[in-house]
């Protein structure tokens, strides 16, 4: 390397005789210094801190790498730029690879980076960083922003690789937990160039798809870079706008992923995923079930309530009485009747007295015609007397026979076949018509259809 | 029994929480019987219909292809280890 170096430049006096001196011209002198440097230079490794880092319209990053004495101008292409995995930034302290080659227009060296990592922090751990960051930023990662899973999805989306564990595991947990689920899976790669792409396409065929209500975006278990398509940004971004939520089983419990956390879910594995996702069919049908048993027995008490409330009215004097009252409207009748019985015999037996007392006084006096008429008219009496009589009986009877008739309907055993019961002192005497008649401890007997209870009262209300 | 036309059913889950504060209402037991007989109602037909969801979904495993069409899963994935238990 010194021998080259030093070719050209080494002794100016001796190398360049002032006889035939060899001028350059800017041009050609920056080609030659161009040359020098490009083949000297080819492919080397630089570190130092970055300052003035910015990106030009062009997607050309621009930058200069200095340390404690001195500086050089870098610039990373487009081209490479959009395989970098993390913000170059000012400050950072990075390694790059790449060329010293001269800008002719300037004639200013720089280094042309065919790759730049930075030091200390991993690129990938770095670019996660920054993204997560970012979008934390963002306010993507807020909880306002999760959706809630439905409880029942109708059908469920999977994306992740046919080849791996994760769809398998992903399987058997909703068929044990919901055997006749509808699961559509979109297959991705999900490692590896383009396994990005892949996850958001996947995400937008399933978005489209009607009945699928919950996307489970899912990779097992690995390294940071196997796991790194799930911290791209165009992945993340897609998860954020699925039209469905998304739930996401990255990795391993310990695997934080920036799909984790944009996702609406976070599982730490694809089968808790799958748990998050789908409730066990017989919790569910146990939930419904318990919801019939309660609706059942709600309207069931509310009318048997009512039935109660009935009853009680029933039982109010305004109503409770009326048998008892019927029955004694019926022996009150039955007590006139018997008076005015007992009131027609004697005045008839009066009358018939009468009678004979007038004709043993006409007869006394022996008035011929007078007597035969009087007579005449007295047997007419007699007769139209004991015909009134007669009528007047029959009547009351007929009367009598209604009102037992009806007493018989609304007798205290027929109404005791429907139910009801009499409530007696003790000793039978007085049937009790009011709380106030009894006192605690007192003894009654309850009359029923069939039998009676011997009953001791409690307490009065 | 009213002339108002009978609510719709949302989803499934919306069906069990109506079904659920439906219950609780009923179970205050505050409304008139007409009321409740017309919520008692409305409870069963909920409960049906979360039964009935319950058990429509069709088990059916299926795999999008490139272009997004669903054609059904190989073998090896519906035949997916049934567990015991």
């Amino acid at each position: 390397m010194t021998d080259r170096t030093t070719l050209p430049f080494d002794d100016p006096l001796t190398t360049m005789p002032q006889p035939n001196r060899q001028v350059f011209t800017v041009t050609t002198l920056t080609s030659a210094i161009r040359t020098l440097l490009e083949t000297t230079y080819r492919e080397i490794w630089v570190e130092g801190e970055i300052s003035n880092a910015r990106v030009w319209k062009t997607g050309h990053l621009y930058f200069t790498l200095k340390d404690t004495g001195t500086q050089i101008n870098a610039v990373m292409f487009r081209s490479t730029v959009r395989y970098l995995r993390f913000k170059p930034e000012n400050g950072q302290y990075v390694v790059t690879r790449g060329r010293v080659t001269v800008y002719d227009p300037k004639g200013e060296y720089q280094i042309v980076c065919e790759h730049l990592e930075p030091q200390g922090l991993g690129a990938l751990q770095l670019a996660f960083e920054q993204l997560r960051e970012r979008l934390d930023h963002e306010g993507l990662f807020d909880t306002a922003r999760k959706r809630p899973l439905p409880l029942l999805p109708r059908k469920i989306g999977i994306v992740t690789s046919l080849d791996g564990a994760a769809v398998k595991d992903i399987l058997t947990v909703i068929g044990r937990r919901y055997p006749n689920t509808n699961v559509i899976i979109s297959p991705t790669r999900v490692q590896g160039e383009g396994a990005a792409r892949e996850i958001v396409r996947a995400l937008g065929h399933l978005g489209g798809i009607p009945g699928v209500d919950v996307i489970i975006v899912a990779r097992g278990g690995g390294s940071i870079e196997d796991l790194w398509a799930f911290n791209e940004e165009l992945v993340a971004r897609a998860i954020t706008t699925a039209p469905v939520p998304v739930v996401s089983g990255v990795g391993h419990e310990t695997d934080f992923t920036i799909s984790d956390f944009v996702a609406d879910l976070r599982a730490a594995t694809p089968s808790a995923a799958a748990e998050l996702v789908v409730t066990p069919k017989e919790e569910l049908a146990a939930q419904i079930r318990r919801a019939e048993d309660r609706l059942r027995s709600a309207v069931t008490a509310g009318l048997q309530q009512r039935r109660a409330a009935i009853h009680i009215l029933d039982r109010r004097p305004g109503l409770a009485g009326w048998p008892a009252r019927v029955a004694g409207h019926g022996r009150y009748t039955a007590e006139l009747s018997h008076r005015l019985n007992s009131a027609i015999s004697s005045m008839v037996g009066r009358r018939i007295r009468d009678i004979h007392t007038v004709r043993l006084r006409l007869e006394a006096l022996s008035i011929g015609r007078r007597l035969g008429q009087i007579r005449a008219r007295l047997v007419s009496a007699r007769t139209q007397l004991a015909q009134a009589t007669r009528h007047a009986h029959t009547d009351r009877a007929t009367r009598l026979r209604a009102a037992v008739g009806r007493l018989e309907v609304l007798s205290p055993l027929a109404v005791l076949s429907r139910g009801y019961a009499v409530c007696w002192t003790a000793d039978r005497s007085v049937v009790v018509r009011d709380a106030t008649a009894v006192r605690p401890g007192q003894s009654v007997t309850v009359t029923l259809h069939k039998g009676e209870l011997d009953c001791e009262v409690r307490s009065t209300k | 029994m009213t002339d108002a036309p009978e609510p719709s059913i949302k989803d499934f889950e919306s069906a069990l929480s109506e079904l659920e504060s439906l219950v609780k209402t009923l179970e205050d037991g505050t409304l008139t019987l007409e009321k409740s007989l017309e919520l008692f109602e409305r409870g069963v037909k909920l409960s049906r219909y979360c039964h009935t969801r319950l058990e429509e979904a069709e088990k059916r495993i299926e795999v999008l292809t490139d272009h997004g069409e669903a054609r059904s899963a190989p073998a090896t994935l519906s035949d997916s280890p049934s567990e015991t238990g």
